[in-house]
């Protein structure tokens, strides 16, 4: 059995960019502008809207949206998993996506679209992981891409020159928008301070009448 | 002295002393016949006359096979086709999809783990996870570049009563569970030894009854490296809240025993897991899983990195 591909994390603004593929035993890869070989990714993005080629055809094409840009993917009979949950799925939706990436010659220029092998409705938790993970990968295939370390980076350097500040912004861009909402969710669940006035208790739930409970018998003594 | 001569005398050494009489002329020529003429591995040459010792000159099968096999650590096991001996504990088995294999799993001693494969043919007693035996007289071997080993019809799996270490090898990764494979969620296992059955048949026993449970296998992806997992009844209770009981009334409700699995992969799919487990060949052994959430520290740390 051939070892499973890794899922690599690639931002949509990254993504996007990747034109060039790898044919290597009998796998497809493409090969992003910071060196990164993708057979298989993995993204966290808002389904912003799913649309079918065709009536009745159930070949859908998707648009998602992470915070760096926007990117397409398609889902047909060949993506059953995927196919089963976009049919029920309302956008907008965050979701997680796995799928294969490929490129393909448009009128103009290449372009890229994700093919899905199963597509999840998430939280924003997972989302807000998701940036900080393929930021971390991102940044390190940069540094890489500066020292010029490996095969794979040196052929980016030769196919897409990239100006690896342009991908540093990126990084960032994406690192802030969703930073403010993991410290606000990390308030919301610090535990109470002990300085904190304890809840009062609600005396109004034990009004009685008086005369019901007459206790001086129990007092005397 | 040619090879044959040489494993001939090798054989004979081995019954020196012994109240028999072999002839030499008989051995050498079987020996070249096997090993030169139909090029049958070295190994198998060896066992093949040494069953026909067993057979024709009445000596004692234990004798011969026993000293056959060295008692060796696992990390010494380098070369394929030796024939050794391994006291070892059972870390896992796994489900095959062979008809000719009866078990399949990882053993481990204290210097490491290798994958253990029991052929159907060699019709051995079933080993249990977790308990440690001897493995007398199994063969070396190797698979897509990896060193396994081969429970054949002279191998013999004896049970001890000791506690075999494994070697530390505990790995915590976060991950995002990217894939459920389809043999997972409300399953139905053999009652006579516990494998899921396909379509209501075991491997092993054929046609059965079988029992609920509730399983699944999944694969963790770090970006880095993926590792499957195998999650228990208790596992899954943990993460979604959904036990034994609520799948079956899950399947229940909807006329659908895959309506678990479904359920189950809208909670865990695509989330992200901290995951505290055992290395062992391809699979980690869960010990600890659990859900992970980013830190806001985490954000000013890569922000520093890019400034
Ligand atoms: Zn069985």
């Amino acid at each position: 059995m051939r070892r499973r591909e890794v899922a690599k994390r690639v931002f949509a603004y990254e993504l996007l960019r990747s034109t060039h593929q790898i044919e290597s035993e009998g796998l497809r890869y493409v090969l992003t502008p910071t060196g990164e070989r993708v057979n298989r990714i993995f993204s966290v993005a808002v389904l912003l809207d799913k649309e079918e080629i065709g009536a009745d055809t159930n070949n859908w094409r998707l648009r998602l949206a992470d915070p760096t840009g926007t990117f397409f993917a398609t889902v047909g009979k060949f993506q059953p998993e995927a196919l089963e949950t976009i049919n029920e799925m309302n956008v907008p939706e965050l979701v997680a996506i796995v799928g294969k990436p490929r490129v393909f010659e448009g009128v103009s220029r290449k372009l890229i679209s994700i093919r899905p092998e199963n597509i999840v409705a998430v939280d924003l938790s997972v989302r807000d992981y998701w940036v900080l993970e393929t930021a971390r990968r991102t940044l390190e295939r940069i540094e890489a891409m500066e020292k010029r370390e490996g095969e794979d980076v040196e052929l980016a350097w030769t196919v897409y020159d990239p100006d690896l500040n342009e991908y540093r912004d990126m990084v960032k861009k994406a690192l802030l928008t969703v930073k403010e909402d993991v410290e606000i969710m990390e308030k919301l669940e610090e535990p109470p301070r002990e300085d904190e006035p304890e809840e009062e208790f609600d005396f109004e739930e034990f009004e009685f009448e008086e005369e019901e409970f007459d206790l001086t018998d129990l007092l005397e003594d | 002295m040619s090879r044959a001569e040489k494993l001939t005398d090798q054989i004979l050494e081995r019954i020196k002393g012994k109240d028999v009489k072999v002839k030499r002329e008989d051995i050498l020529r079987r020996m070249k016949l096997l090993i030169e003429e139909f090029k049958v591995p070295e190994s198998e040459a060896v066992r093949t006359i040494m069953n026909y010792l067993v057979r024709e000159y009445g000596i004692p099968r234990e004798e011969l096979f026993d000293r056959d096999s060295p008692l060796v650590k696992i990390a010494d096991i380098s070369k394929v086709n030796q024939w050794v001996s391994l006291k070892a504990k059972v870390v896992q088995l796994w489900d095959s999809n062979s008809p000719n294999v009866s078990q399949v799993g990882l053993i481990g001693d204290e210097t490491g783990i290798v994958k253990f494969v029991v052929w159907a043919k060699a019709s051995q007693p079933e080993v249990e996870e977790g308990k440690s035996y001897i493995f007398r007289n199994v063969v070396t071997d190797s698979f897509q570049g990896r060193m396994q080993i081969n429970v054949t019809r002279t191998s013999r799996i004896e049970e001890i009563d000791e506690d075999i270490q494994l070697p530390p090898r505990e790995i915590e990764v976060v991950g995002s569970m990217v894939a459920i494979q389809q043999n997972s969620g409300l399953v139905k296992r053999c009652n006579e030894c516990g494998r899921v059955l396909n379509k209501g048949v075991c491997h092993q026993h054929g046609k059965v009854e079988g029992y609920d449970d509730l399983r699944i296998k999944a694969v963790i992806d770090d970006g880095e490296n993926v590792y499957e997992i195998i999650l228990n009844e208790e596992n899954i209770r943990e993460l979604t809240g959904i036990g034994l009981e609520d799948a079956l009334k899950i399947a229940h409700e909807t006329l659908d025993r895959n309506a678990v699995l479904l359920e189950l992969k809208n909670m865990l799919l695509g989330r992200y897991f901290r995951v505290k487990g055992l290395r062992g060949g391809r699979y980690l052994l869960v010990k600890e899983i659990s859900v992970h959430k980013p830190k806001a520290d985490d954000f000013n740390e890569i922000l520093e990195a890019l400034a």
